[in-house]
């Protein structure tokens, strides 16, 4: 194996030894809750990242798949002692079949049409879950939010007194998604969503079943999503319509996956990161001084880096990165130029 | 079983709400058609036009509705100024990409840093402008209609003709339309591209500013109240037609009566259920909307 | 414009690795500075919604809560620690849940702060609250009021507020009352109330209540908290006639409802608000002179004949340039009984304050202004719910909130105006 591939491997090895032993240098609690958080950002920014980023298709509404992998999970919980280990994969086939019910009429629409049809979608399921209380002999809860049945400490059911093993179970779902990616990116299927982001009409002509290829990609997005909703719901023990169903949801991880670089496979990772500690560290220091400071600083922090770097910051960080591996910026090995 | 004059009450409010929901939507549209953009940001520079409406009333006591004569035209040079310095340079560097994202995104944190701000230099307080129209009514034939609302109405339908006529028959605004329909071409035809998007955004904003000064006798301001009504702009927009001004005047009328028709056969909150379907309905059907062409983007 | 680009792309791209190594930083190294266990001050954690939409409502909470801290260490701090004083960190939540927990974290474990106080919205204090008790630290909840947050089993939650169902009992008490002593029979209730958990929280006590009563729900109207236009309510609820209007809203919508009731000249027996909104200093300013004669029930009124009550209110006006309200007046005088506890027990040991709370007992002080005895039962839930029914009238020219029931409550020379005036036209 030549050099380049050994320097990837061994700076893949050094970043996970870092993520694995963190929780052995950082022990204050609020601290891993952060950078758990960090991490289920970033994990939530790839899996929108996964459709979205690589079929080039702007859903606004990608909260209904948080939700709905929530609640199914938690209600099942609730309701009949499921476990969440074993719900989840019930909130993640809830959340493709979903999907797939809605990819059929929106995946006819074009550009601003489609997100603006997410967008009435993401509200209208927010709603709907605003207004029902029982589904069945199942509990929901309305507006009123849903508890999950609190516990203590019970790895058999997801529920942790520490947080260290949430932030283990981020690592690994972050790694997980990033790897789907990758290979997703690299694949067949890969190939004819990044045909079809460029030029939907060339792509059907050279035979691509275009529909088909959207359904796909968006049904591996919404059951990684639901994963990431029932995580959500398992930290923070409370769910409520608007927090997990609803714009700030839905927005956010389109931010932080645009902000870091939609449709590469680190992209979505260092965007969910880096803006996520940033929004944390400002709400650390400035949010006892004005009102809204904070959230201003944010706000042109987010300006700035979409008006400077529009491809996300990862491009930033591809140019060390390719320094580093010796390739030059053509993405020739350097060393070999003769 | 609901009497005639409560029916007809709710039609009339709907038709004028719907009205104010057109005319929030015709900026809407003015930049969406011209330029492509969704802007995020609608709902922000609504409750800037509001404050900065609502300030000068407080100071001068002048007539809200005299004042749009001064308000408007800062707030073009807002608008204008927004465009040129942020959005613009976004926009370039996404010249060859189909969907830009970025620059919507751009509005989205731009309407966080207005919202933060706004909080920040006016405070946290509901406040309105409380003039002679507020709480006046006027009778209509036995059916009660909030004054400020019908005026409102009126104000509407007379700027939404004043625009139509003004994109017709105007050099600028045959500019902007031509823009609208095919930006290369109009680039060849020799119309200044950049300054041409600038002046739409600023006509866009300065529309918003006569909806945002209607709005304040009998509406609260506050930083967060642009997000009331901007998805209703958009699902407005969608539903007349990209581009279209008779389209977003209608379709503000048609979510205004469902709203306020419907609202009395199934609670509030179910309406808002209802007037998204109408949407989706609309998107899966006819997405060009009601006046739209059929062109695709 | 190329030049330009490339020029910034390397500071862009130094400030946001700096950035991403801060942070990091920050969280390894920052442990050391934190660790003051020098008992000169007593920290208190406060979560408050300070942006977003309830932003007043945190910020009254805020100068309600300091102007309490000031006096308390004016008078000494908290003499059993050697005169500590207290020292108050705020952190927003920005009425997002999971902001709530987050913050809950950093207040308990970066903070260390000895207990927490907070939050207002009852969607972010089933949360947090949660986060206190798994690491046994207590959270003295002030103004939030939906049952269910001393309903379960914790034993670091303590509540000074009335349960949200208590409010919605004495409602109809009122009625019952009111409907007996003036000979107007009362049989319909319409219920329009905002549609989170707050509404829907007095709505299920509604139905357990109202009927009970032998009264009948004609109409049950959830309506968006946010909405552009609530005219479509107005005439529904118009259009049935009921007898009593009950509601529950925030400040905005509250004003919207008031507005148009009176645009479309509704008149029933009685209009009924379920403080929140209608209790809100702003309220009067956005509906001038067309909440006369509504009801509103709340736990303080300015005109209350309680101890401490008018002195404290002309303090808090003076400072602040308005009136206090009921939850101004809870944040308040919570900040006086945990002062009390912190006294009793003597430290910041979780558990000292833990049982202090619980065995709190106060009959003195400025806590009269809102209860004569403050006490906790078994579930944290203090007992005493001081409920009064004020209605708003026009009292020299300027509109107030003037209470007039209970009896022994009512102020002095004010009788209560029932039905509605004009009622049935």
């Amino acid at each position: 194996m030549d050099i380049v591939q050994k320097k990837k491997i061994g700076l893949i090895v050094i970043i996970l030894a870092i993520a694995l032993s963190i929780p052995l240098f950082v022990t204050k609690p609020y601290y891993i809750h952060v950078i758990t958080m960090c991490l289920l950002w970033a994990y939530l920014a790839s899996s929108w990242n996964l459709f979205c980023g690589f079929a080039g298709q702007l859903s606004l509404g990608h909260g209904i798949f948080t939700a709905v992998g929530a609640y199914v999970t938690i209600m099942l919980f609730n309701d009949f002692n499921i476990s969440p280990w074993i719900g989840m994969f019930a909130g993640g086939a809830a959340a493709v079949l979903l999907s797939t019910l809605i990819g059929y009429p929106t995946f006819k629409l074009r550009g601003a049409y489609y997100a603006l049809a997410t967008v009435a979608i993401g509200s209208g399921v927010m709603v709907l879950i605003e207004n029902t209380m029982t589904l069945g002999p199942f509990h929901v809860g309305g507006a009123e939010g849903l508890i999950v049945r609190l516990m203590g400490n019970a790895p058999a059911y997801l529920q942790f007194m520490s947080k260290v093993p949430y932030y283990y179970l981020a690592l690994a779902m972050l790694v997980i998604v990033v790897v789907f990616s990758y290979w997703l990116k690299n694949s067949r299927l890969g190939f004819y969503l990044s045909a079809l982001k460029e030029d939907e009409d060339a792509a059907a002509a050279l035979g691509i079943n275009v529909r088909n290829a959207k359904l796909v990609a968006a049904a591996y997005s919404a059951f990684f999503t639901a994963i990431g909703g029932v995580f959500y719901a398992m930290l923070i023990r409370y769910l409520e319509p608007m927090a997990i169903a609803g714009p700030m949801m839905s927005n956010e991880m389109v931010f932080l996956a645009v902000v870091g670089g939609s449709g590469t496979v680190f992209g979505p990772v260092v965007g969910g990161i880096t803006l996520h500690a940033i929004s944390e560290v400002i709400q650390f220091y400035f949010s006892d001084m004005a009102q809204g400071l904070h959230l201003f600083i944010y706000g042109l922090i987010v300006v700035f880096v979409i008006m400077f770097k529009p491809q996300g910051i990862i491009d930033i960080l591809q140019k060390y990165y390719n320094r580093f591996l010796g390739i030059s910026d053509r993405g020739e090995d350097e060393s070999s130029v003769s | 079983m609901i009497f005639l004059v409560d029916f007809l009450s709710a039609v009339v409010n709907g038709i004028s709400m719907g009205a104010i929901y057109g005319l929030i939507a015709l900026g809407l549209t003015l930049i969406f058609g011209i330029m492509r953009i969704i802007n995020f940001a609608h709902g922000a520079l609504l409750m800037l036009s509001m404050m900065v409406g609502y300030w000068i009333w407080k100071f001068s006591g002048v007539n809200p509705y005299l004042m749009i004569i001064v308000v408007a035209p800062i707030m073009f040079c807002f608008g204008y100024f927004v465009q040129r310095v942020f959005i613009k340079p976004v926009l370039d560097a996404q010249k060859d990409v189909r969907e830009p994202i970025a620059v919507l995104l751009l509005t989205a944190a731009l309407a966080i840093v207005f919202e933060n701000l706004a909080l920040m230099v006016f405070g946290a307080d509901y406040v309105m402008a409380k003039t002679t129209v507020t709480d006046a009514t006027i009778a209509l034939g036995g059916i009660t209609v909030s004054a400020a609302r019908f005026y409102a109405l009126i104000l509407a339908l007379v700027i939404a003709y004043a625009f139509y006529l003004f994109l017709q028959h105007t050099e600028l605004g045959r500019r902007l339309r031509a823009c609208g329909q095919d930006r290369n071409t109009a680039l060849l035809m020799g119309i200044d591209g950049p300054k041409t998007f600038a002046i739409a955004f600023g006509i866009g904003t300065a529309l918003l500013t006569v909806a945002a000064i209607v709005l304040l006798p009998f509406y609260y301001v506050h930083p967060t109240v642009g997000n009331v009504f901007m998805t209703k702009a958009f699902i407005v927009v969608v539903l007349g037609g990209l581009g279209s001004v008779p389209g977003a005047l209608l379709g503000g009328i048609i979510i205004g009566l469902i709203e306020s028709i419907g609202a009395q056969y199934m609670t509030a909150t179910l309406t808002t259920v209802v007037v998204y379907l109408v949407f989706l309905l609309i998107l899966f059907v006819k997405p060009s909307g009601l006046f739209g062409s059929r062109l695709e983007w | 414009m190329l030049l330009f680009r490339g020029r910034y792309t390397k500071l862009v791209g130094l400030i946001l690795v700096a950035t991403m190594m801060m942070s990091f930083v920050v969280g390894c190294g920052g442990g050391s500075e934190s660790g003051s266990d020098k008992v000169e001050t007593i920290k208190i954690g406060n979560i408050l919604p300070l942006s977003g939409s309830a932003a007043p409502l945190g910020k009254i909470g805020q100068q309600a809560r300091d102007m309490a801290v000031e006096e308390i260490n004016a008078a000494g701090g908290i003499k059993s620690m050697g005169g500590a004083k207290i020292e108050m960190i705020y952190a927003d939540s920005k009425g997002d849940p999971a902001t709530g927990v987050s913050e809950a974290e950093r207040l308990i474990t970066h903070e260390q702060v000895a207990l927490i106080t907070g939050c207002y919205q009852s969607g972010v204090a089933m949360p947090s609250t949660e986060v206190a008790e798994r690491y046994g630290v207590p959270y003295f909840v002030p103004v939030p009021s939906e049952d269910q947050i001393t309903e379960r089993g914790f034993k670091y939650v303590f509540r000074l507020a009335e349960k949200t169902s208590w409010r919605n009992r004495d409602q109809v008490k009122f009625i019952k009352e009111m409907s007996e002593k003036f000979g107007t029979p009362v049989k319909t209730v319409a219920l329009i109330y905002e549609n989170t958990s707050w509404g829907q929280g007095a709505v299920r006590a509604w139905e357990k209540y109202i009927p009970e009563a032998g009264l009948e729900i004609v109409l049950k109207e959830p309506y968006p908290s946010n909405s552009s236009d609530l005219t479509p309510v107005v005439l529904k609820c118009k259009n049935l006639n009921p007898d009593i209007i009950m509601l529950v809203s925030y400040v905005s919508d509250a004003a919207l409802l008031t507005n148009t009731f009176a645009e479309h000249q509704v008149k029933p027996i009685a209009f009924i608000g379920t403080s929140g909104g209608f209790a809100d200093p702003q309220y009067f300013e956005l509906t001038g002179d067309n909440c006369e004669y509504y009801f509103d029930i709340s736990t303080w009124e300015p005109d209350v004949n309680r101890p401490f009550s008018a002195e404290t209110n002309k303090k808090f006006t003076e400072k602040y340039g308005y009136a206090m309200n009921a939850e101004a007046v809870k944040a308040y005088v919570a900040m006086y009984i945990i002062a009390d506890a912190l006294e009793r027990a003597g430290s910041t040991d979780p558990e000292a304050l833990r049982k202090a709370f619980a065995e709190t007992k106060i009959t003195e002080g400025p806590t009269q202004m809102y209860a004569s005895e403050i006490v906790f039962d078994e579930t944290g839930q203090m007992v005493n719910a001081p409920l009064v029914i004020c209605q708003m009238r026009k009292v020299d020219g300027k509109m107030q909130r003037v209470t007039v029931w209970p009896e022994e409550e009512a102020r002095p020379g004010f009788e209560v105006v029932w039905p509605y005036p004009g009622v049935g036209q």
